[in-house]
């Protein structure tokens, strides 16, 4: 809880203004979704599937109409609508068969949220439960198929690989060099196996949507809790069959969405509704049980790493087989798979490797996107295994790590070649092994004689690379227009939900603009109606991507401006500068005019106007990326890689198995900090939340793959009471060259590689090595008195996904 | 919530007992902490909800040197953690109040709803139940009064019958150079249940007594171990094996919560440590 | 059919409604008086009812803190308090920080050190800081943490959180003379 001391080079550009969303939030001012009310608009329930795999025997719905007030009654037999963002395999109520414990098996829309409640007690379904595939290694033996028309399911072709009459949504692979050679060659061959369970998202407000289905035409209006109104809208014209035109899709403020709220969610549903409703509005938002059992979650992963390396601390290979279980439906888990193939070595020069990749079925919780997704997993699985191949070489973990990071020149693992340009991932640890200070492992006499006392310390670190998983042409727009008073209006399709963004990217357009921040107006609540499109606001690459919009639409008004003030001032528009909000001759400054009186179209003392409102418009498109070779994941899928590390000092209580967090030192190279109060928030954010899924979070199933801990009385999340003695953030700038300022996003990193770090920080303190998450006190404790030195998912007696 | 019920706010504890008696389906009201979760997740279909904030009877906070503290019904737990002779007198209970729930849920949670509502891992129990508490009822027949230790009959389940109500909960003054504690663990430092709670105390005369939670279907005085420490006598040594003995007078199961073997483990190091501290000696 | 089950839910449909209780308090200062079902929550009271929607349902179970009010000078999570129960009390709401349109110096703390991200906890935040800092002007760190710990935040790490309180109890003792 340092003062803060950065300074930035610019006047707008790196300077800590106040988020512009602020004093609506401190005042109750804003409006999310969860607080909207439509003229006329009922309530829905749903009743969710009580087996993890069901036959739906039958449904009376009969008793429930009948209620008074009860205005819409939907089941599976009602509608044939498939839904899904790159697989289109999920229907919208669960028809025949349930796949997981929270699949919809009716819904019903009310005059009021308790009618609707007790429609939905009324309801009699009879169902004939099935057995239903537990867990990855169940799901690869094919005996039973979660989705038995998994030959026909509609899918991204070329990026997704299903495979026929499997569970495998999808195989995703890359490999380069020769790996036989290389563990041949290695002094030392190491395999180990890591895991982590599924974990939740909590976002504060839970899923919510609103959908009004005009009964006459095609149109649809959604407000939605969302981070993706665009997708949405091609999803829903997809799905319905009909067009982007006719679906509007609006995004008040959003309580948080960390990914969660990504795809597409409860809006289909809501649709149905509607319609069946005569078209009056319909509200569906999930509780906090429902939060946790039907909407998705991050996926459970296991990951199987074989490493060679020298006796002197080269790497030589890695193989890497990544199993994803991700629940009845693909959503976004097949591309969280498809990440871990280019991302999945770390940020480390490995000539010869392997990744398969593998989104798995299963009737559980399904999987989505979430903050850092397939980097927290895979850098779990990679810089633990990092760590136990310094404790075997007995080499300091930094210097082995220093001698292998990617540096320019190198290849990551899809082949593309790094420059300076990319940052430097040897900065960031570096900064942080000095801030924590490192001075090696303790000795096993060290941690003997702390043990003593009941608590030892430890110290470790790991490293975290990411770039936005998106597809190859991923694109962004914004459009600007000045308002009559010289006030800048800009409007972007991406989604504010809490990370600052449209205060970065009002920033970036008043440092180009040369204009007070508060001169720009951005909203964070998107209407598709008029704000220009965005793929997803998702893979920390909104101000990437949308700063650099923001940069082209900038610079188009102020070309425009220099025309007319050209015209005006009777020069060349080449003659003029602007600064201050005035665009001025370079020779003759007194020959000037204000912003003010060319917005609307500049008017000679006559009365006769020139030029028009000013408007520009710019857009942004992932620059040379390509689709991944379907077999060996070579290809360019990395817009912009963020590289960082972090270190973190612990104490264990040897006994009880608390872990305390006494400091967490974090860098970033994210190249230009754009508001340096905002990316302190996104540190001390990801971090507490990484010390969730490190320490505390995970999903609990019994033996029917139903969520035993649906609620924050069990699914607990850090407190104010869990943060760490402190956070010590560390910017590294060294600029890309193609960013915003040099900028590069860093939304999700912070959460990337905290369990790492975290996990070898404990072998420091115990000289245990810890392959599964999280690092609960029952887990260390236990982990302890079973005296083992490697603690896998089957030793200890207490874990998150295991029956 | 899909309950439709009658509030009823009775204003004498007569009129509270023969509302409850007469009416089916009537739930007793104080903080609402638990009633309200069962309502809202519509595990309980409440038709009468009788409020009894208004009796002058549960209001009571008082503590009377020689007779000891009674702790009315409506009275909430940050009074208790609040309170200056609760923390010179009871610092287990005081302890015990502290941890429990969230600051905000200790404004409206009753230390008397913590013990009706009888979860297996309440907080307040083992440090009431070190205090040897006596629970006063209300009901058809008139007051009865019932030790804290024989109170509970299973997961949420107690000796109360239709008709009755706990009106307070009491505890005799301890003596001069009484001293107790109470530890618990639990998955993080943010309010959570307890996976194991203990409460120990050691009389002025020497003698131990101990309270838990969360290993076994209700709270439990452990008195059976409380005999073979104090024929040992107090000592580290006895502590020690204590810490031990203790997982042959529990039978915690595995839940969501804790596996049971964390849960023995747990116990074994809170009496250890609580124990230790209250003879002046480090664990 | 021994494998084949009834799921219907555990509790019965109640068939007859019951009767509404007047119910008079006093909200951010002003006198109200309404009808109310017994059966509402102080929360849905205040939003449904006196559309006052800065005070946020995260969990409706009193497990997060987004819905904390003050009720009689207490925080309290009103998702776990029926509406009846408020008869007579005084409440203020987010929407009662702010006085003659000017923001009160814990807003502006909130804002300054941007102890908010997605807001949606905010409010329960503002509320409990509130209730401490009336009762307590000069709070210790653990002070502040054993009252704040009962509001969940999901994005900012609670940092900025703890920075705005220490400074907003600094600012108004010295501006205030609290």
């Amino acid at each position: 809880m340092d003062e803060k001391k950065y300074q930035s080079k610019y006047k707008r550009v790196g300077q800590a203004y106040d988020r512009k969303d602020a004093r609506e939030k401190v005042t109750g001012q804003a409006v999310f979704t969860y607080d909207m009310e439509l003229p006329g608009m009922l309530h829905a329930r749903c009743l969710l599937s009580p087996y993890a795999r069901a036959r739906i025997v039958s449904i009376d719905t009969s008793k429930a109409k009948a209620l008074p007030g009860v205005r819409a009654v939907l089941c599976g037999e009602d509608s044939d609508i498939l839904v899904g963002l790159y697989m289109q395999d999920k229907r919208v109520l669960a028809k025949g068969e349930t796949r997981y414990h929270g699949d919809v098996v009716a819904a019903i829309a009310a005059d009021d949220e308790e009618t609707a409640e007790r429609a939905i007690s009324l309801l009699d379904v009879v169902y004939e439960p099935l057995q239903p595939v537990h867990d990855v290694d169940e799901a690869l033996r094919a005996e039973i198929l979660v989705h038995d028309d998994i030959n026909e399911l509609k899918h991204y072709v070329g990026v997704f690989f299903p495979q026929k009459d499997s569970n495998i949504a999808s195989w995703n692979k890359s490999k380069k060099g020769d790996l036989d050679m290389a563990f041949e060659e290695a002094d030392l061959v190491v395999e180990n196996e890591f895991s982590l369970p599924a974990v939740a998202h909590a976002p504060m407000e839970t899923h919510v949507a609103i959908v009004q289905a005009d009964p006459y035409s095609n149109k649809v209006r959604i407000w939605s809790s969302a981070q993706s109104p665009f997708a949405i809208r091609q999803i829903m014209a997809d799905s319905f069959g009909i067009s982007e035109s006719d679906v509007e899709v609006h995004i008040p403020y959003v309580g948080g969405g960390f990914g969660g709220k990504a795809g597409i969610h409860l809006e289909p549903l809501a649709t149905l509704l509607s319609r069946a409703a005569g078209g009056l509005p319909v509200k569906v938002r999930a509780t906090r049980e429902q939060e946790f059992n039907q909407l998705p979650t991050r996926a459970g992963m296991r990951g199987r790493i074989k490493t060679g390396v020298t006796k002197e601390g080269k790497l030589t290979g890695v193989r890497a087989v990544y199993d994803w279980d991700s629940g009845a439906y693909a959503d976004y888990g097949v591309n969280v798979g498809k990440t871990a193939v280019y991302s999945g070595i770390g940020p480390y020069k490995v000539d010869n490797a392997s990744i398969d990749s593998k989104t798995i079925y299963t009737n559980k919780v399904f999987s989505t996107a979430y903050r850092g997704f397939g980097h927290l997993e895979t850098h779990w699985s990679i810089e633990r295994q990092m760590d136990i191949l310094s404790q075997h070489l007995q080499i300091d973990p930094y210097e082995f790590r220093m001698m292998n990071l990617l540096k320019p020149g190198d290849q990551t693992m899809s082949g593309e070649v790094i420059t300076e340009s990319n940052g430097s991932p040897s900065d960031c640890l570096t900064a942080v092994v000095k801030e924590i200070g490192w001075t090696g492992r303790k000795t096993e006499e060290e941690r003997q004689r702390e043990w003593k006392t009941g608590k030892v310390r430890g110290k470790g670190f790991a490293m975290l690379q990411k770039a936005p998983a998106m597809p190859a042409n991923t694109s962004t727009s914004v459009i600007m227009q000045m308002n009559g008073d010289g006030h800048v209006k800009l409007m972007i399709g991406a989604v504010d939900f809490g990370q600052g963004a449209i205060t970065a990217l009002a920033q970036i357009a008043a440092q180009e603009l040369d204009i007070p921040i508060e001169h720009i107006e951005i909203s964070a609540e998107i209407d598709t109606r008029a704000n220009p499109y965005d793929w997803n606001t998702v893979a920390s690459k909104l101000i990437f991507m949308g700063g650099n919009a923001v940069i082209k639409a900038s610079r188009e008004m102020l070309r425009k401006m220099k025309e007319i003030a050209a015209q005006a001032l009777r020069t060349d528009p080449e003659n003029l500068l602007h600064a201050n909000g005035e665009v001025y001759h370079r020779h003759s400054p007194e020959r000037r005019l204000t912003y003010k009186q060319i917005a609307l179209g500049y008017m000679y003392p006559n009365g006769t106007g020139i030029g028009g409102p000013l408007i520009s418009s710019g857009s942004s498109i992932a620059d040379g990326l390509t689709n991944l070779h379907p077999e060996t994941g070579q290809g360019y899928p990395a817009a912009v890689w963020t590289f960082g590390a972090h270190a973190i000092e612990i104490e264990v209580d040897v006994e009880t198995g608390y872990v305390d967090v006494l400091k967490v030192a974090s860098a970033f190279d994210i190249g230009q900090v754009i508001n340096e109060k905002l990316v302190y928030g996104q540190i001390c954010g990801g971090v507490v939340q990484g010390l969730g899924s490190a320490l505390l979070e995970g999903y609990k199933f019994n033996s029917d793959e139903q969520l035993m801990n649906p609620s924050f009385t069990d699914n607990k999340i850090p407190t104010m009471k869990d943060i760490p003695g402190k956070i010590v953030p560390i910017y590294i700038e060294n600029p890309q060259h193609n960013g915003p300022y040099g900028a590069r996003g860093v939304g999700e990193h912070p959460m990337i590689s905290v369990p790492s770090a975290v996990g070898n920080a404990v072998y420091d303190a115990l000289g245990i090595n810890f392959h599964v998450l999280p690092l609960s006190p029952e887990a260390i404790a236990l982990g302890i008195a079973s005296g083992k030195k490697s603690i896998l998912c089957t030793d200890v007696d207490c874990l998150p996904g295991r029956h | 919530m899909i309950s439709r019920f009658t509030y009823f706010k009775p204003h004498n504890l007569n009129e509270a007992v023969q509302y409850l008696e007469k009416k089916e389906k009537s739930f007793v009201l104080a903080g609402g902490t638990d009633l309200m979760i069962l309502l809202r997740r519509n595990l309980i279909n409440a038709e009468h909800i009788v409020d009894i904030k208004a009796l002058p009877e549960t209001t009571a906070f008082e503590f009377i040197e020689g007779a000891g503290l009674t702790i009315g019904a409506s009275v909430v737990v940050n009074t208790v953690v609040d309170s200056e002779v609760v923390k010179a007198k009871y610092p287990a209970l005081n302890e015990a109040a502290a941890s429990l729930a969230s600051y905000q849920l200790r404004n409206r949670a009753t230390v008397v709803g913590n013990i009706c509502n009888a979860s297996p891992g309440a907080d307040l129990p083992p440090a009431l139940l070190v205090y040897d508490a006596v629970v006063n009822i209300a009901g058809p027949q008139g007051m009865r009064q019932v030790p804290l230790h024989e109170f509970f009959t299973g997961v949420k389940r107690t000796v109360l019958q239709r008709g009755e109500l706990v009106v307070s909960v009491q505890m005799p003054e301890p003596g001069e150079g009484d001293k107790s504690i109470y530890l618990r663990q639990a998955r993080l430092r943010g309010h959570d249940l307890a996976t194991v709670g203990v409460a120990s105390r050691i009389k002025p005369d020497g003698k131990v007594a101990i309270g838990i939670c969360a290993v076994a279907p209700t709270p439990k005085r452990l008195f059976a171990l409380e005999d073979m420490i104090n024929e040992r006598g107090l000592s580290q040594e006895t502590i020690e094996w204590a810490a031990e003995e203790i997982r042959e007078h529990i039978r915690p199961i595995t839940d969501v919560r804790s596996s049971a073997q964390y849960r023995l483990q747990m116990a074994s190091v809170l009496l250890k440590r609580g124990l230790l501290a209250l003879i002046g000696k480090e664990a | 059919m021994d494998n084949v089950k009834d799921c219907s839910m555990v509790t019965e449909h109640i068939e007859s409604g019951k009767r509404k209780v007047t119910l008079s308090l006093t909200v951010n200062g002003r006198q109200i008086v309404r009808d109310v079902d017994p059966n509402m929550t102080l929360l849905h009271f205040l939003r449904d009812n006196l559309k006052l929607f800065g005070t946020k349902e995260a969990c409706g179970e009193g497990e997060c803190g987004a819905c904390t009010i003050i009720m009689n000078g207490q925080a309290v999570t009103s998702c776990i308090i029926l509406a009846v129960e408020a008869e007579g009390a005084e409440i203020t709401t987010v929407e009662g920080l702010a006085e003659d349109g000017k923001l009160s110096i814990l807003q502006e703390e909130f804002i300054s050190q941007d102890a908010l991200q997605c807001g949606f906890c905010t409010p329960g935040f503002l509320m409990s800081t509130r209730a401490l800092l009336d009762n307590n002007p000069n709070p210790t760190d653990a002070e502040i943490v054993e009252v704040l710990g009962g509001n969940l935040c999901r994005c900012t790490g609670y940092i900025p959180i703890m920075l705005a309180v220490r400074r907003a109890a600094e600012r108004e003792r010295k501006e205030l003379g609290r």
